[in-house]
């Protein structure tokens, strides 16, 4: 049984598999997780993790070695000056502002560019020669709602809000695995590099060295009952 | 010393390798309470610093930098739960919260986890208690703790089952 082996995972210290849990299996896991955080000294992280991480920080945050010791005269703000990132910018989009829509992070947290919209930054494919093509019928797409379009040369995602109708690329801007929808549709997941992105592009979690790109949005419009996107002509 | 009313100003980070030293040890020490395996706590743990870090502004007070570490983490603890099991198993409170808060800058941190652990344990009855006692926190095997309790492997394993579904239930009233 999956919450049996998931006991038997947290005990033997290796990484728990997933499953789908029930609210039962949650109870267990919650008991089996305390106790098993219990273990003396189980809390503390590994030197070696500590250090690892600490590296991979710098290489994203790549400091430039003289920023601290000459003051920055243009600024009168002082965001942590972490490199020319406009992708780590878009990380930031992801949990930073889910993170602040939960309401317990002040924007002066948070430093202004990190809340620039992600759209304008993404980019927008726009095709030399392109058609308008139906990619799903509008009463298939209501506001909340996401679909999966296969155009042959592009595939991507639309979705609707409450802002209105968006499209997005469906492959991740990393080393091009396609994405898939998680089951609450609220995440698009490369299967390859447990990379996500919001169903707007913007990129929501990553264990890559550098953050990759948030996803380019295609053009798309509603026309007679159908949403259209506009994409390359073949 | 001037009193604690007087406080002129809250203390703050020179930068992000400061924010990293003084908080990497407490946001994986609470992650790993939540989650009670070192994988999945290495992982959240690189994930909220990876996420956090590159926006903050060190102008923000120490506590306002944690406070805003705890609520990266909720986000991302919540996001690892709905990838892995789908329902969110355990969450960061108000609690978790204001040990990740209010704590003073040395790196010492103290874990809870054993006091959380007791307060399950000591609602258990002896065999339960026991059983649960050395397979998770004293680490024993099934053989080991069979041995230790007298009883034969096999219903140490059976033990454990209906300690650790008590103890889930136990949890359920609690919260």
């Amino acid at each position: 049984m999956s919450t049996q082996r998931y006991v038997r995972d947290l005990l033997r210290g290796r990484r728990p598999r997933r499953f789908p849990a029930d609210a039962e299996a949650a109870a267990e896991l919650r008991a089996a997780i305390t106790l098993a955080a219990a273990k003396p000294d189980a809390d503390s992280p590994r030197e070696e993790f500590v250090h690892d991480l600490h590296r991979r920080l710098s290489e994203q945050l790549a400091p430039a070695p003289t920023a601290r010791s000459a003051p920055e005269p243009s600024s009168n703000v002082t965001p942590l000056r972490l490199g020319p990132t406009r992708r780590r910018v878009l990380l930031a989009g992801g949990v930073a502002a889910g993170a602040a829509a939960i309401g317990a992070v002040g924007d002066h947290l948070i430093s202004a560019d990190s809340t620039a919209g992600d759209t304008e930054a993404a980019g927008t494919l726009e095709p030399n020669v392109g058609t308008w093509r139906q990619v799903a019928a509008s009463s298939d797409l209501e506001v909340g709602g996401v679909r999966q379009f296969d155009a042959g040369s592009v595939v991507g995602f639309v979705s609707r809000d409450a802002a209105g109708l968006r499209a997005v690329s469906g492959i991740c801007t990393h080393q091009g695995c396609r994405l898939n929808l998680d089951p609450d549709g609220r995440q698009l997941d490369c299967p390859c590099h447990n990379t996500s992105f919001a169903v707007d592009g913007a990129l929501v979690r990553h264990q890559l060295p550098q953050p990759p790109a948030a996803l380019p949005h295609l053009q798309v419009r509603e026309r007679g009952g159908q949403v259209e996107v506009y994409l390359p002509t073949v | 010393m001037s009193d604690s009313g007087e406080r002129v100003a809250e203390p703050r980070y020179a930068d992000w390798e400061a924010v990293y030293r003084d908080n990497v040890t407490r946001v994986y020490r609470m992650l790993y309470g939540k989650v009670g395996n070192k994988a999945d706590a290495e992982d959240l743990t690189t994930e909220v610093f990876m996420a956090a870090l590159g926006p903050l502004r060190l102008e923000a007070s120490a506590p306002e930098v944690r406070s805003y570490l705890f609520t990266t983490a909720r986000t991302v603890l919540a996001g690892h739960w709905r990838r892995t099991l789908g329902l969110e198993v355990t969450a960061l409170d108000t609690d978790d919260e204001r040990w990740l808060v209010d704590l003073g800058p040395e790196p010492e941190v103290p874990s809870t986890a054993p006091q959380r652990a007791e307060a399950i344990l000591a609602q258990l009855p002896e065999p339960h208690r026991r059983i649960l006692q050395l397979r998770f926190i004293d680490a024993c095997s099934l053989r080991e703790a069979a041995a230790a309790l007298g009883i034969t492997v096999g219903y140490a394993k059976v033990l454990q089952h209906r300690a650790l579904k008590r103890a889930a239930a136990l949890g359920e009233v609690a919260t």
